[in-house]
């Protein structure tokens, strides 16, 4: 059976998109942490080093400061090494907000902690970005 | 958030698609730092479009071929060849031919385009309480601490800013957020701007991206070193403005009560020479390139350097390097200042510079142009900012030193430091 669990955060950027969570609980840098080519992170401060965050629903507690970010994670998207979609806890910095809306990948703040507590690494996330919604669907 | 009759048309499709483009990516940025509404702007500086970066260049080929105009004033900023001598600096000629397209859909939205770091030594000087965005962290600092304007460190959407001439009101662009926030004591005497962006790194360090209060400073800086002072800052800690009362608009040092009650910082001549040291990784002699104009130089900066290499040749094996933006490459041609300069040996590159041309290993470029970043043992260099980011991006050891000894160095083939 499947189990359905719905949380309500604050949408920051617009889409929707469902994919695999990747959980981090350190703060993620876009201009350093992955490698652009092949979306493994390399950053030696993340806990996600020897990841590969291409594809996932990407949840991080916040984004470290760079405003460069926004060119990595256009690369990320032009590579097709992005992640679906990004959960965080803080508000992202405005350089990951530009990157994103220029890249289409959505943004859900206010909820890394609460989903990352919940969820395994591969369980199935819908982010709504619109609306500031995720679902959590575990079978 | 409470968008103007014209924003709502521009996001209805009234001006284009492009525009549309723009105002929805404007309007989703300002509800997510909660905007109230939408400011005039009245200068944007603006992406270059990235020959280093896959797909960057048709970033703003697309822009150009959907119509897409500035509605202000605008400079572009640093780009990824020397568009005019880059056999100089070897780049790819593939390389170049593909940052070149980038120039031409710029020429068609109509963008001032001195591809450069420094767009102020441009002719592009905003005035106080001049809405804008920018690019470039550099410019932001120096735009709003020295000249009183107001800006964000922004990232691409400077562009979308510059074609609708709106930005979202958050940020430096609220006074309650351009007051003081922390208290630096400067307990020494800097000299030149290789001190100074020595200075700016160490309070950025102490202060991360907040408002920091300088205070202390025997004399009043000169343009070069109020540039050189805010993107040392903006370097190390993300700091998109400070405020030196005398300098920074409105604050001219009589506030009643100004910094009173911030956490306090000094910063003392050794917290200035730790800078230096950290940047001191390579060895003496073991150096391919020196390196002068981070930001690029002023027409004032030029007018030293010619003194400093007139009738003197750089040594063999060495590369002088000399980065500016074009226009003041063109003034300094017509002052006469290029001619003591190539006949010393030395380069003058506009448009790029080490970290931004084809030598950075972080850049994802197409593989078809066939970049290969060439293996550097060393670079000297008299800026703070280059030196953190040959480290972070070149991936190769520094020499800081400032701006006479590393002239010195190059005419010696043998690095003189600072101290």
């Amino acid at each position: 059976m499947t189990r359905e669990t719905r949380f309500q955060g604050r949408g920051i950027v617009n889409g929707r998109i469902s994919g695999p969570a990747l959980v981090s609980r350190t703060p993620f840098s876009f201009l350093g942490d992955v490698d652009i080519r092949t979306g493994t992170v390399i950053g030696e401060l993340s806990d996600l080093r020897g990841r590969n965050i291409a594809g996932t629903v990407l949840i991080v507690p916040a984004t470290r400061g760079s405003a460069g970010a926004w060119r990595f994670l256009y690369q990320l998207k032009q590579h097709g090494t992005h992640p679906l979609a990004i959960i965080t806890g803080e508000l992202p910095d405005p350089s990951v907000v530009q990157g994103a809306i220029l890249s289409g990948i959505p943004i859900v703040s206010g909820l890394a902690d609460r989903i990352g507590n919940q969820v395994t690494d591969g369980s199935t996330l819908t982010v709504d970005g619109d609306g500031g919604v995720v679902e959590v669907f575990e079978t | 958030m409470r968008l103007s009759k014209r924003d709502q048309a521009m996001l209805d499709g009234a001006e284009g698609d492009a525009n549309r483009e723009a105002m929805a990516a404007l309007v989703q940025l300002g509800e997510a730092f909660d905007a109230e509404d939408m400011v005039d702007i009245g200068y944007a500086h603006v992406h270059a479009g990235m020959a280093m970066y896959l797909g960057d260049v048709e970033l703003m080929e697309d822009l150009a071929a959907r119509g897409a105009k500035m509605a202000v004033p605008a400079s572009t900023n640093i780009a990824n060849a020397d568009m005019e001598e880059w056999k100089a600096t070897r780049a790819p000629e593939s390389l170049v031919r593909l940052q070149r397209r980038a120039e031409g859909a710029h020429r068609s939205m109509g963008t001032g385009g001195c591809f450069t770091c420094t767009p102020y030594w441009a002719g592009h000087w905003p005035t106080w309480n001049t809405h804008m965005a920018s690019i470039e962290s550099g410019v932001t600092v120096f735009c709003n601490s020295v000249l009183g304007a107001k800006s964000n460190r922004d990232g691409f959407f400077a562009v979308y800013a510059g074609m609708t001439g709106r930005y979202p009101r958050f940020g430096l662009h609220l006074d309650d957020n351009r007051k003081p926030t922390h208290e630096i004591t400067v307990e020494a005497a800097p000299e030149g701007t290789t001190d100074f962006t020595a200075l700016g790194y160490a309070i950025g360090a102490e202060v991360t991206n907040t408002v920091p209060l300088i205070r202390g400073l025997p004399r009043r800086p000169n343009l070069d070193e109020l540039d050189a002072l805010g993107v040392g800052m903006a370097t190390s800690g993300g700091v998109a403005m400070f405020i030196l009362p005398g300098v920074t608009p409105p604050y001219s040092g009589a506030e009643p009560g100004l910094g009173h009650g911030l956490p306090s910082i000094g910063i003392r001549e050794s917290d200035i020479r730790a800078v230096y040291d950290d940047f001191c990784s390579g060895t003496e002699t073991g150096f391919d390139i020196v390196h002068l104009g981070c930001p690029h130089a002023s027409f004032e900066e030029m007018k030293h350097y010619a003194a400093l290499l007139d009738g003197r040749t750089v040594k063999s094996g060495v590369e002088l390097w000399i980065t500016t933006n074009r226009t003041v490459r063109t003034m300094a041609r017509e002052a006469g200042l290029l001619k003591p300069i190539a006949a010393s040996g030395a380069k003058v590159i506009s448009d790029t510079c080490p970290i931004s041309c084809h030598f950075a290993r972080t850049t994802s470029p197409d593989p078809a142009l066939g970049v290969e970043p060439p293996a550097l043992r060393a670079i000297v260099v008299d800026s703070a900012k280059q030196a953190r980011y040959i480290r972070d991006m070149i991936h190769c050891p520094t020499l800081l030193t400032s701006t006479e000894k590393a002239v010195e160095t190059a005419l010696s083939g043998r690095f003189v430091p600072r101290w």
